[in-house]
């Protein structure tokens, strides 16, 4: 039975699978450097150079693949996901709220770095073994972008900031993003034109929920959310 | 064919359109209840042609519609069409009242008619990433509604709803992935390795350990949407915070939509499974049902209630799916119809009492049956008809349920059986004081209104959940038998 062509059947010592890996790793850094970090100003950083290097793995397949449905979707990547969204957050939220540093963190910096490495690790184990043939990039990529989903869901529970889950939920969803075109490049562009559709909404409407929030509650950090309580 | 399939969701769609017109409420519940109507009777001449021809395929799969998929698009347009009738009642009294804006007013009605299009346009489409795109907008659309009042309150549920929602979808995005994955070995066009039919007939070919994986985030990120425990947590806030009628949609179409993808997956999974997908369903089902029901002990807000009682019946659905069978199938689906109308009525019934006595809570409620008799009539019938009770459609779905847990092990049905007369006191002691009772020496607190297009669906519904209890109708009983088929 013949494989389709897919970046699923990149090799790992191609040139462009040393490429993809190489910017699976840097992403996995920027959401360390993410969950290592305690100015929101620095998750944003981190968030836009992360998804700016999505961008560049997203072009290095759609190259090996010579697909123009890629190339497309990695320009919308880097312009809505690397420029768009994190300008908007600087403006719209954290000028405009005046927020510095995130006080609202329920564990101890290095604390969540363990427990980040700990998550990466168990990516692997989870991952590596059964599901995927080895020798092909995908081994190597896919348990990466399971441990990026895993830190940004880490993101999330640790910190109780509004704005601080929206942005865990963004490096969550860039880790998906990421095994998307490694193990499923040929997934249908309009689903993955819809995706990112939904994405861009979801983060409009949490803009107006964050900013409503923050002006009746004078801080929108969820610790502060406690009138739905039983 | 074709363009009856498509109006079924862009009648509702086009309602939303509305919201721009320079119109008052009552334009825009006259046109969310037109376009409610024109779905449903559309998604009614597709289950009747999908029943006699088959089921239809066009747009390489993009539209595609069996009787599984005709049975929910008729489900979830009855409760469009209910629910919509109570928004009209709504707008009307929130403008008359002015706890709404004009902006607010507009607001509703794209959300409410987003809301709605979009879940039957996601039932529609057989292709599983576009389900999940229109699942996930859906999400989207329906978050505007639970944040519409703009108080601190209901903006910290819509939060609480999207952040989690969104989490929650995103697994269930990742389960795709994996299941396109798992598809890999098959001789199949990209499109084809996500489209239905072409991924069911060679289901039993998937690839093992990617389909477990995806069967598992599947049913936790679906699950996150239909409330199974423990990732139910955003459901009671967003029910209680929504205005009643969004309230209504959520849990009547919404869980249910939800639910549709589960079972797909359950379909496609199982050939290579085997009994696995049913032990996940039946462990966060009973999860479900028990959370639902202990939380219901508490007597506080009644949406809240109404809230942990829906979570509940999606457990008792989730363990129909568990038990299997053509018996578990069937009490699943009928249960799906039931509960559907049922807690809508429920719920537009809580919108009906809070316009009244301008509380949530149930203590502060006393004598609805004495105040508002068709309030309270349709309130303590329909808190009968949840529970269980005879002569009521759900009393014929979970029996049937019951049944097809003793066809397996006995045990588990007995456990089922417990949970189900723990729910049963637990629900219907709150609710039967907030009916009956003395009502209190405050006359001035209840405010007095009477309200034709209010009291339509509450009447239309329970006769709907009566007709249910005593006879299923011979159409209705072809098409849940065609769904089974076509899921086996």
């Amino acid at each position: 039975m013949t494989l389709p062509l897919a970046a699923e059947s990149l090799s790992a010592a191609s040139t462009s699978g040393t490429l993809l890996d190489l910017s699976a790793v840097v992403m996995l850094l920027c959401a360390f450097a993410c969950l290592g970090s305690k100015l929101f100003d620095r998750y944003v950083t981190y968030y836009a150079l992360q998804s700016i290097v999505l961008a560049i793995a997203a072009g290095v397949v759609a190259d090996a693949l010579n697909e123009p449905a890629l190339w497309a979707l990695a320009a919308l990547t880097f312009l809505i996901k690397g420029v768009a969204i994190p300008l908007a957050t600087r403006r719209f939220l954290l000028d405009r709220l005046e927020l510095h540093r995130d006080v609202a963190i329920s564990t101890g910096l290095s604390t969540s770095l363990i427990i980040g490495a700990f998550l990466t690790a168990f990516a692997y184990l989870a991952i590596r073994p059964s599901t995927l043939p080895h020798a092909l990039v995908a081994s190597a990529v896919v348990p990466l972008s399971t441990a990026i989903v895993l830190l940004g869901a880490l993101a999330m529970v640790v910190r109780r900031h509004t704005i601080a889950q929206l942005i865990g939920w963004l490096i969550l969803e860039n880790g998906v993003f990421l095994g998307a075109i490694t193990l499923t490049a040929t997934f249908p562009f309009i689903v993955e034109a819809g995706v990112f559709l939904d994405l861009v909404a979801a983060v409009l409407i949490m803009f107006t929920f964050v900013s409503g929030l923050a002006l009746r509650l004078a801080t929108a950090a969820a610790p502060e959310l406690r009138e739905l309580r039983h | 064919m074709t363009a009856l399939v498509v109006l079924v969701p862009v009648l509702p769609l086009l309602s939303a359109l509305v919201s721009l017109a320079p119109l008052r409420a009552r334009g825009f519940g006259i046109a969310l209840a037109a376009g409610g109507g024109g779905g449903l009777a559309c998604a009614v001449a597709v289950a009747v042609h999908v029943a006699s021809h088959g089921s239809f395929e066009a747009g390489s799969g993009f539209l595609y519609v069996d009787s599984l998929s005709s049975f929910f698009t008729l489900t979830v347009a009855v409760v469009v069409v209910l629910a919509s009738v109570g928004s009209a009642a709504y707008l009307r009294n929130e403008e008359g009242s002015g706890e709404l804006n004009r902006l607010q007013l507009r607001l509703y009605t794209a959300g409410f008619a987003l809301f709605g299009g979009l879940m039957l346009a996601s039932l529609e489409t057989g292709n599983l990433g576009l389900l999940w795109v229109l699942i996930e907008a859906s999400t989207l659309a329906s978050a505007v509604l639970v944040g519409l009042e703009g108080k601190a309150r209901s903006l910290e549920a819509a939060w609480k709803y999207i952040i989690i929602s969104s989490f929650g979808v995103t697994m269930a995005l990742v389960a795709t992935l994996f299941l396109f994955y798992a598809s890999s070995p098959l001789a199949l066009s990209p499109n084809q390795r996500l489209t239905w039919p072409a991924l069911f007939l060679h289901a039993g070919l998937l690839q093992h350990d990617s389909l477990r994986l995806a069967f598992l985030l599947a049913v936790i990120g679906y699950g996150t949407k239909v409330g199974l425990a423990p990732m139910h947590t955003w459901l009671p806030d967003a029910h209680s915070e929504a205005p009643s009628p969004a309230s209504a949609m959520l849990s009547a179409a919404l869980l249910n939509t939800g639910m549709y993808a589960i079972i797909r997956f359950q379909a496609v999974a199982t050939p290579e499974l085997g009994r696995y997908t049913n032990h996940v369903l039946l462990v966060f089902g009973f999860a479900s049902i028990a959370i639902g029901a202990l939380f219901m002990v508490r007597r506080g807000n009644f949406k809240r209630l109404f809230a942990y009682s829906s979570i509940e019946h999606m457990g008792i659905i989730s363990v129909a799916l568990g038990f299997g069978g053509t018996l578990g199938l069937y009490g699943a689906l009928l249960h799906t119809l039931n509960h559907a109308i049922g807690k809508c009525v429920l719920f537009l019934t809580s919108g009906e009492i809070v316009q009244r006595w301008r509380t949530r809570n149930a203590s502060e409620v006393v004598g609805v049956l004495a105040r508002a008799p068709l309030v309270g009539g349709v309130l303590l019938l329909g808190s009968l008809a949840i529970v269980g009770s005879p002569p009521f459609g759900l009393f014929l779905s979970e029996l049937t349920i019951v049944r097809a847990g003793f066809q397996g092990s006995s045990g588990l049905a007995f456990l089922l059986l417990a949970l189900l007369v723990l729910a049963f006191i637990a629900f219907a002691r709150t609710t039967a004081d907030m009916a009956t009772g003395e009502p209190q020496l405050a006359e001035e607190t209840v405010v007095e209104r009477r309200s034709f297009v209010a009291a339509l669906p509450l009447v239309a519904g329970m006769a709907a959940l009566l007709l249910l209890g005593v006879w299923i109708p011979g159409g209705l009983n072809t098409l849940i038998m065609h769904s089974i088929g076509a899921i086996r």
